[in-house]
């Protein structure tokens, strides 16, 4: 296999409604940022890949609509669509296209337009049998696993309201974020709408317009075309049993994210993640969340997590800075979600974060969530 | 500048699914009250509902084994947002309270509905029975929901 590294990044405005941009449009913003970023132009590009959850805004064949907004005609281009971990998945795709040899450069485009769609109804549209009978939805999964979560591990509301306050704080020096709140406080968040107890309205994501680009190429490509390239180290994938029920203890035991992490721990040769890993991007989209995953992920003992943002290890100024850009909790077009994780731990990189930079930063970790039934892991390094 | 234009669609089209043995005779099972789980000749794992497949050991599962109407509460919450009732398009009434419920001869948890929607009277570990529907179909929703026990 070969050297495969992001030379390039590019993400739209991200906000509640674009209906300045249509989809193609939408798509393009994104796709012709991350070019300029990497300094190529689109016939650079061999391949391309699309990420988007095609039942959210109604229609089939997203790619057929988008593709050319992605500069894709004449091109392969191929659509992954896996819930939650589209975008991370659609990365991880690209990057085995470049390393296998099958092309030597992929440009990576994710897009949700959910102002344009049904999300609620995209998410009700699982198994017909079992499911739609008693469907949950997103608010509804996370709510009845973090009830176990609270119960087994004594997280506490305050706890998961401390995330909210990190999220919107780091969103607000990120142009691209779409809630930023850099006043927002404690009190304000326990003090916001309850959705599902005990999810309040600031604890959970929003559902965002937005697209996010980059571009992946060989060594021998990124060496030619970028100073500072974000090497790709290790990635992971795990699949889980469909039914929230059949999953063993859902948040506290988190075995696709849990597996997917010491996979690309072991292969990038990562022993203490909390100590070696200079920033990470964490696909959160509800507070408590964010902790389970400090768990799962090895950040710390499991029960540890309430403490560990208690104490700020992981704000900009601690010890490992936890989604710098904002996470899921501040901005959320779903297939572009992933993407944007990815594409937020190369920034860090690149050296190209702008207030949001994390100083320093050599090695950087990213990953996808899809309820409960995928994870993916990215580690990206300063060296190959 | 002119107005933007905003194209709209409204679709409202039918679908048909083939259910498979298993949830067919879940379904048949219903009818007279009755709630069997599929157990994994591998590792022992009793599945409600009842599907075809054991994820874990990759093995086609035949054995059926009794499960009781009564349980217990794994997890639950108050929704106050309701999503789309997938069956309906409607939200369903809220606030409502769910579930993850453990039946009584059952390994995995079920998803449902409970009669409670006060969170000072829910907690992981609750006993809860399931209540019927007064007239069975033999359908999914032949239980309304659980009622929790004091």
């Amino acid at each position: 296999m070969r050297r495969v590294a992001i030379i390039g990044t590019g993400q739209t405005r991200h906000a509640r409604c674009r209906d300045d941009a249509s989809q193609p449009e939408l798509v393009r913003e994104a796709a012709a940022a991350a070019l300029a970023d990497a300094e190529l132009r689109p016939a650079d590009i061999d391949a391309v890949l699309l990420s988007n959850m095609e039942l959210f805004e109604g229609r089939a064949f997203p790619e057929l609509w988008a593709g050319e907004g992605a500069f894709a005609c004449g091109k392969p281009c191929m659509k992954v669509a896996t819930g939650g971990t589209s975008g991370t998945s659609a990365c991880i795709a690209a990057f085995h296209q470049v390393a296998s040899g099958l092309f030597d450069t992929a440009l990576v485009v994710g897009f949700e337009k959910h102002s344009e769609g049904h999300t609620q109804t995209g998410m009700a549209l699982t198994d017909p049998f079992w499911d739609r009978a008693v469907a949950s939805g997103a608010l509804g999964n996370f709510a009845l696993s973090i009830s176990e979560y609270m119960t087994e591990r004594g997280v506490t509301e305050r706890q998961a309201a401390l995330v909210a306050v990190k999220a919107r704080t780091n969103a607000a020096r990120n142009p691209h974020a779409h809630l930023k709140s850099p006043e927002v406080t404690v009190e304000e968040v326990l003090a916001s709408r309850m959705l599902a107890h005990p999810v309040r309205l600031f604890d959970m994501c929003p559902q965002s317009d937005g697209a996010c680009a980059m571009v992946v190429a060989s060594e021998e490509c990124a060496r030619r075309a970028c100073s500072r390239p974000a090497w790709v180290k290790a990635t992971a994938t795990r699949h889980e049993q469909p039914y929230l029920g059949d999953i063993d203890r859902r948040l506290c035991a988190m075995r696709t994210l849990r597996d997917a992490s010491r996979a690309v721990y072991a292969a990038a040769g990562i022993i203490d993640p909390l100590a070696e890993l200079d920033v990470a991007e964490i696909y959160e989209p509800v507070t408590y969340a964010e902790l389970a995953w400090y768990e799962a992920l090895g950040f710390c003992e499991d029960g540890g997590a309430g403490r560990l943002i208690e104490d700020g290890v992981t704000s900009m100024d601690g010890a490992l800075p936890v989604n710098p850009s904002g996470g899921v909790l501040s901005t959320n077009p779903v297939g572009a979600s992933g993407v944007i994780r990815v594409a937020e731990a190369a920034l860090q990189i690149h050296g190209r974060g702008g207030a949001r930079q994390v100083d320093g930063a050599r090695l950087a970790l990213a990953t996808g969530y899809g309820v409960y039934a995928w994870a993916d892991a990215v580690v990206l390094g300063a060296e190959p | 500048m002119s107005e933007r234009i905003a194209v709209k669609h409204t679709m409202d089209l039918a679908w048909r699914y083939a259910s498979g043995e298993a949830m067919e005779r879940f379904c048949a099972d219903l009818s007279d009250r009755r709630i069997e789980a599929l157990r994994c000749g591998g590792c022992g794992r009793r599945y409600l509902p009842p599907r075809p497949f054991c994820g874990n050991c990759r093995l086609r599962m035949t054995e059926r084994v009794p499960v009781r109407d009564v349980g217990t509460l794994v997890a639950w919450t108050v929704v106050h947002t309701p999503i789309l009732d997938g069956r309906t398009g409607e939200p369903r009434p809220a606030p409502y309270g769910m579930g993850l419920i453990r039946l009584d001869g059952a390994d995995t948890t079920l998803n449902h509905y409970l009669a409670e929607a006060d969170p000072a009277r829910l907690r992981v570990g609750s006993r809860v029975r399931a209540v019927w529907r007064p007239a069975l179909r033999g359908a999914m929703d032949d239980i309304l929901h659980f009622e929790v026990l004091s």
